[in-house]
């Protein structure tokens, strides 16, 4: 009895395996490189609209309120990473590092959104939303569905969401000015105290009065 | 990656493992196309027709076989009527005057025993089966006479089946599989290494039941049970592709899983019986590569079936809890910025993909072998519902063996 075929079919078959792993892989790559060149897209024009807004002043908010902060970009960007994260593992440093960036970005025009409002007079929506997925927060997964959920009937709506656990000093520092506790979910409404644990649908409705102010989207199901 | 997944890998590292093993053997050994030339010289030839209340069928089996090209001494048509108490009785009968038709009327035993009746009261030098449910190609008994005349070593031959009219979505998932299993039957053949000679149309020279015994209850599969003890014996089984045998299937989901749990459960028995020529050199392709990957995939089927409902269930009861506490009215996912990066594919589907395309290929050769036309209606059949289905019929095999418990017929 010949061996040869056995090892030969092995060898194709490993190869085939092999050919899997490296298109995976580099497909994981092209997402890392497309989710690294959005978000430099991302800091180039917040920087921009910093400096243009530094500029101006407070003389034409028309112009900046006709170019609104990036929080669209922001939340397609948050998308990409959870795919990423999902591929590569939360423990990928790459993945790590996009995330400490994306929160960097995220805090930045945060930031920069107060300052805008404040000089121009706009009343925007926002959470700040501080989860963490490092299975000590059973509620999250649930929490961050409504406000996903919240996000597409209000397009508006800002959601700033961090991972808590995230080693970043900004993050920390947010999250000590914020006075935030480590009980997960836990959530800022328009610079309001924290609120923590899960909340419904309904109850976080209740708890931001000023959606009513916001337009809703015309594709979401009601 | 989890434990469950590694496990999912390995299953298909197996699977891709014995497609790429079969495939390899296909172009190393392209099956003949056929020829019209006839052969040097007409064995004689027995065809035994047991029949168990197959009043509905018996009277187009026993028609087939008349009809079949060859010459009229040298063919006997013995129907064993296994004990029927409905009208089997008397169709059969009818055609006993024709003088190449022997009816025998026994007390029920079960088939193995109206079989070994038949080879004990037949004559010819070569013994065929034709169960009464299937009809044979009018040169179908041409072809296996030829395939035997081809290498004088062959002892049994079996043909290509294929399922007689398929219309229902089940019988053309039951015709892609059976062109799947045309395929690798004819791959078995390049490998010396068959596993079952089904009962309709599988024949046998004489010797073999004088040299290693006539057949066994075997767990109701007796016609596995013979080719598991030919290769024990070294008796060499091959197929012969251009003799076509059309069978009816099962046309309720429960009559095929029932089918299907006495086939699977005999394979699970036989084997237990015939441990010994597991992963045996001795045994060829037989023995290392056609047992032990039957076995595993028998194991991986019930593991891929359980792994994927245990990740839907949870997935949905998951989804339908959110929607409960959350009091999310139900809708439909928003994607924005559709971007194909973020297709979640990853290697597990680039492999399940490939395994699908192996598949495919497979089937296409064997409908090519067989001359077989399969519509897309069959395939989307097959790739939807067969793979819900064998699960039900694997699971239930697995705990009938477990329990040593009997397979049903009917």
């Amino acid at each position: 009895m010949s061996w040869k075929k056995y090892i030969l079919t092995f060898a194709i078959t490993a190869t085939i395996f092999g050919t899997a792993f490296y298109v995976a892989s580099q497909i994981d790559a092209q997402r890392v490189a497309d989710i690294r060149t959005t978000e430099d897209n991302i800091s180039i024009d917040i920087l921009s609209t910093e400096t243009q807004f530094e500029l101006l002043g407070n003389l034409d908010c028309q112009e900046i309120s006709d170019n609104p902060v990036l929080s669209e970009e922001l939340n397609s960007l948050a998308g990409r990473l959870s795919v990423a994260e999902s591929n590569l593992g939360d423990n990928n440093t790459e993945v790590i590092a996009l995330k400490k960036q994306y929160s960097l970005l995220e805090i930045k025009d945060y930031l920069l959104m107060k300052q805008i409002s404040t000089k121009c007079h706009l009343k925007p929506v926002y959470i700040l939303y501080f989860y963490s997925n490092a299975g000590d927060c059973p509620d999250c997964s649930r929490a961050g569905e409504v406000l996903t959920y919240l996000r597409q009937q209000y397009p508006d709506l800002r959601v700033y969401s961090f991972d808590y656990n995230l080693d970043l000093s900004a993050l920390k520092t947010l999250t000590s000015l914020s006075a935030i506790k480590d009980e997960l979910p836990a959530f800022i409404i328009n610079g309001r105290q924290p609120v923590y644990g899960f909340k419904t649908l309904d109850e976080m409705q209740t708890l931001i009065p000023e959606l009513k102010t916001l337009a809703t989207s015309t594709s979401a199901v009601k | 990656m989890d434990i469950g997944s590694i496990g999912i890998y390995i299953c298909l590292f197996l699977a891709l493992y014995f497609e790429v093993f079969l495939l390899i053997s296909f172009l190393e050994k392209r099956p003949d196309a056929r020829s019209t030339k006839r052969p040097s010289r007409y064995p004689s030839v027995s065809i035994l027709v047991p029949c168990f209340n197959e009043e509905r069928t018996v009277a187009s089996t026993i028609n087939s076989l008349l009809a079949l090209d060859y010459p009229k001494k040298k063919l006997e048509i013995v129907v064993i009527d296994d004990g029927s108490t409905d009208g089997t009785r008397a169709i059969a009968e009818s055609f006993t005057k024709n003088p190449r038709v022997k009816y025998f009327y026994k007390k029920n035993g079960g088939k193995y025993t109206a079989l070994n009746f038949g080879i004990a009261h037949s004559t010819g030098d070569i013994i065929g089966c034709l169960d009464a449910d299937s009809f044979a190609a009018p040169d179908a008994l041409l072809e296996m006479v030829k395939r035997f005349e081809s290498d004088p070593t062959i002892m049994a031959c079996t043909p290509v089946m294929k399922v007689y009219k398929p219309r229902t979505m089940l019988e053309l998932m039951q015709a892609v599989e059976y062109t799947f299993g045309i395929f690798y039957k004819k791959m078995f053949d390049n490998l010396s290494a068959l596993n079952v000679l089904p009962g309709p149309f599988s024949m046998y020279r004489r010797a073999v039941f004088d040299q290693i015994g006539i057949f066994h209850h075997a767990h109701n599969t007796e016609d596995m049970e013979i080719a598991f003890r030919m290769q024990s014996y070294g008796l060499k089984i091959a197929n012969a592709h251009t003799a076509f045998v059309y069978t009816t299937v099962p046309k309720t989901i429960r009559a095929l899983i029932k089918q299907r749990t006495r086939w699977s459960q005999g394979f699970l028995q036989n084997s237990r019986d015939y441990y010994y020529m597991y992963l045996n050199p001795r045994f060829g392709h037989f023995g290392m590569l056609v047992l032990p990957i039957g076995l595993t995939a028998f194991f991986a089927g019930i593991y891929t079936a359980g792994y994927s409902l245990y990740h839907l269930l949870s997935f949905l009861i998951t989804r339908a809890l959110d929607l409960f506490t959350t009091h999310i009215p139900l809708h439909l996912p928003v994607v924005q910025h559709f971007n194909w990066l973020y297709v979640n594919v990853n290697t597990l589907t680039f492999l399940i993909f490939f395994m699908i395309g192996m598949t495919f290929i497979a089937v296409l050769l064997g409908s090519r072998i067989s001359e077989t036309r399969l519509t897309v209606k069959s395939y989307i059949s097959y790739f939807l519902f067969f793979g819900l289905i064998a699960p039900l019929w694997l699971v239930q095999a697995a705990w009938g063996a477990l329990l040593a418990r009997e397979s049903s017929w009917r």
